[in-house]
């Protein structure tokens, strides 16, 4: 199975990379674009592959931004011997998901100036604190808010995770953890040389509850007091059918 | 290749999506933790819930969702162990009643208060806090108790006495005869016992039998063999309330978790319950109540404890 999909894969890019080498132009593809969280749901891995029109020297940058959102940075301090949540600060405009991938050392293909024109790194995001509250040592949080999103898997920067191939092909990887926000994700593929974008490549990925799971939240949203009540008379029914049972024992 | 495959797919079997926990957790070891806490509750009346929600809570499911479910999966081995204990003669309803109409107005408070911690950000503080508080208080007190009565009965002096202490508690009005448990107090008394127990269940996700079975024998001076059945009956009542009211106001409550934490608790109910009469009471007691301060030192620890991160983020759905 792995084996005649990456040979469909080298096929195609085959394909692609012949059309591709004349337009100065960059192709790209997802093994899987619909992302189903059904009740077997473990997280997924999405292959990344296309074709684009190469140079020796020449690198590539995947950036995966999930929806955008509130998101919440909590402080805890001792309080009387207890360890409190006494502070915290809210940022808007916070991707749930990132992903930075890039055939090698970012700072090596790019200046931190270009890094944060083009908002590449985990530093250069355009999160904002949200209006109407001053906040102290706002470093502090903000590289809280990095380390916390690495740490869940949310975020991540793989750097070396692009492999390139006869300076036309290029492949990767993209993990998507369990605990994955639903809705749209948006893949970048940007194609550098000498540090100067040549091309780039828009795609989309949809993460959505599919199945028995997505019913079931559905239902828990939308008929909340009768799913209220059911998940009691399924209990009480329980309860009851295991009294009959062990009865009879 | 293929062994790798192999080994992947029996792995993946066992794990099963929440669809409102939005996570996948371990079926079987959700479903052991049900039956082990389902035995507690069937040898001893109470325990289901202030273990289960800790447990539920070291496993990664957000306090919230924790909460709720335990209260959704704490009504079916309530029901089959009421069954049971009925059976026997071991329920007394009109005392069940009485608690039970102050438990759905005190747990209906409970969810309120719920929400607003949650708001405020301080939920998981308080009500990792309450556990230390009651589980400390309650389980000395049982322990010393339990340990008092198996002394003495080694030395053989078993002085039988009163059914109960009479205090200030048994002068409030509106007296009512509770035949069944051989009590003649005021009715104000197990409702209010009923209203903090109902307020506590909701805000610690438990039945709240580890409260209210103390509180039936020390303050209601009711006979033993009578308040486990009695305090499984009024649990249904607080823990169904709760249930509803969380799904309705927060859309908390996991169905398919509590359906998985139940098939276990209520086959661990049944087993349980068959060996109530042989052990006895004090020992069960003794039991308990080293549980219940085991549980009480781990979550003091996680609070006094350093944080390997004092920053942590929530990130909104």
């Amino acid at each position: 199975m792995k084996f005649l999909l990456s040979l469909h894969i080298l096929v195609l890019a085959f394909i692609i990379s012949y059309n591709v080498k004349a337009k100065n132009q960059i192709v790209a593809d997802l093994s899987q674009e619909n992302v189903k969280i059904t009740t077997d749901f473990l997280g997924a891995k999405i292959l990344l592959f296309g074709a684009y029109d190469g140079q020796k020297g020449d690198d590539i940058i995947v950036v995966v931004t999930g929806p955008k959102g509130l998101v919440t940075v909590q402080k805890k301090e001792k309080v009387f011997g207890i360890w409190v949540n006494t502070k915290s600060v809210n940022y808007i405009n916070t991707p749930k998901y990132l992903n930075i991938s890039s055939n090698r050392d970012i700072n090596k293909i790019l200046n931190q100036k270009t890094q944060k024109i083009s908002e590449i790194g985990l530093n250069n995001l355009k999160i904002r604190l949200q209006p109407g509250k001053k906040v102290r040592k706002e470093k502090e949080w903000r590289e809280a808010l990095t380390r916390n999103m690495l740490k869940s898997k949310l975020w991540s920067l793989n750097e070396n995770s692009v492999s390139l191939n006869k300076n036309a092909l290029f492949r990767s990887y993209l993990n998507l953890p369990s605990n994955v926000i639903t809705g749209q994700f948006e893949v970048k593929i940007l194609h550098y040389r000498n540090s100067k974008l040549i091309s780039k490549e828009l795609s989309t990925i949809n993460v959505s509850k599919s199945g028995v799971s997505a019913e079931i939240y559905n239902i828990a949203q939308n008929y909340s007091t009768l799913y209220g009540i059911f998940a009691v008379i399924l209990a009480v029914l329980v309860g009851w059918g295991t009294n009959l049972i062990f009865r009879k024992v | 290749m293929y062994y790798h495959t192999l080994t992947n797919i029996n792995e993946n079997f066992m794990y099963i999506y929440l669809p409102i926990a939005e996570q996948p957790i371990h079926s079987l070891a959700i479903l052991g933790v049900g039956t082990f806490l389902g035995l507690i509750m069937g040898l001893v009346g109470v325990g289901g819930g202030f273990l289960l929600t800790p447990i539920m809570m070291f496993l990664g499911i957000p306090p919230p969702v924790a909460v709720a479910s335990v209260a959704n999966q704490l009504v079916a081995p309530s029901v089959s162990g009421v069954l049971s204990h009925w059976k026997r003669g071991n329920v007394d309803f009109k005392m069940g009643t009485v608690l039970l109409l102050g438990g759905v107005v005190g747990s209906s408070i409970g969810v309120v208060i719920f929400n607003f911690l949650g708001k405020i950000g301080q939920l998981d503080l308080v009500i990792k806090s309450s556990y230390v508080v009651f589980l400390t208080l309650i389980g000395s007190l049982m322990l010393s108790e339990s340990l008092n009565l198996i002394l003495r009965k080694r030395k053989g002096k078993v002085s039988r006495g009163k059914l109960h202490q009479h205090n200030w508690l048994h002068g409030l009005p509106f007296k009512t005869r509770f035949r069944k448990s051989k009590l003649y107090i005021s009715i104000l008394l197990p409702i209010f016992i009923g209203i903090i127990v109902g307020i506590l269940a909701a805000l610690m996700g438990i039945g709240g039998g580890f409260i209210i079975v103390p509180a039936m024998i020390y303050l209601l001076g009711m006979p033993t063999s009578l308040v486990v059945g009695t305090s499984l009956f009024q649990i249904i009542f607080v823990a169904a309330n709760t249930t509803i009211l969380q799904a309705s106001q927060n859309q908390t409550v996991d169905i398919v978790l509590a359906s998985i934490l139940l098939l276990g608790s209520v086959v661990g109910v049944q087993v349980g319950s068959r060996f109530t009469n042989i052990l006895k009471g004090e020992y069960l007691r003794l039991i308990l109540s080293t549980l219940i301060i085991l549980v009480s030192l781990k979550l003091l620890t996680d609070l006094i404890t350093i944080p390997s991160d004092i920053f942590s983020v929530i990130i909104s759905r």
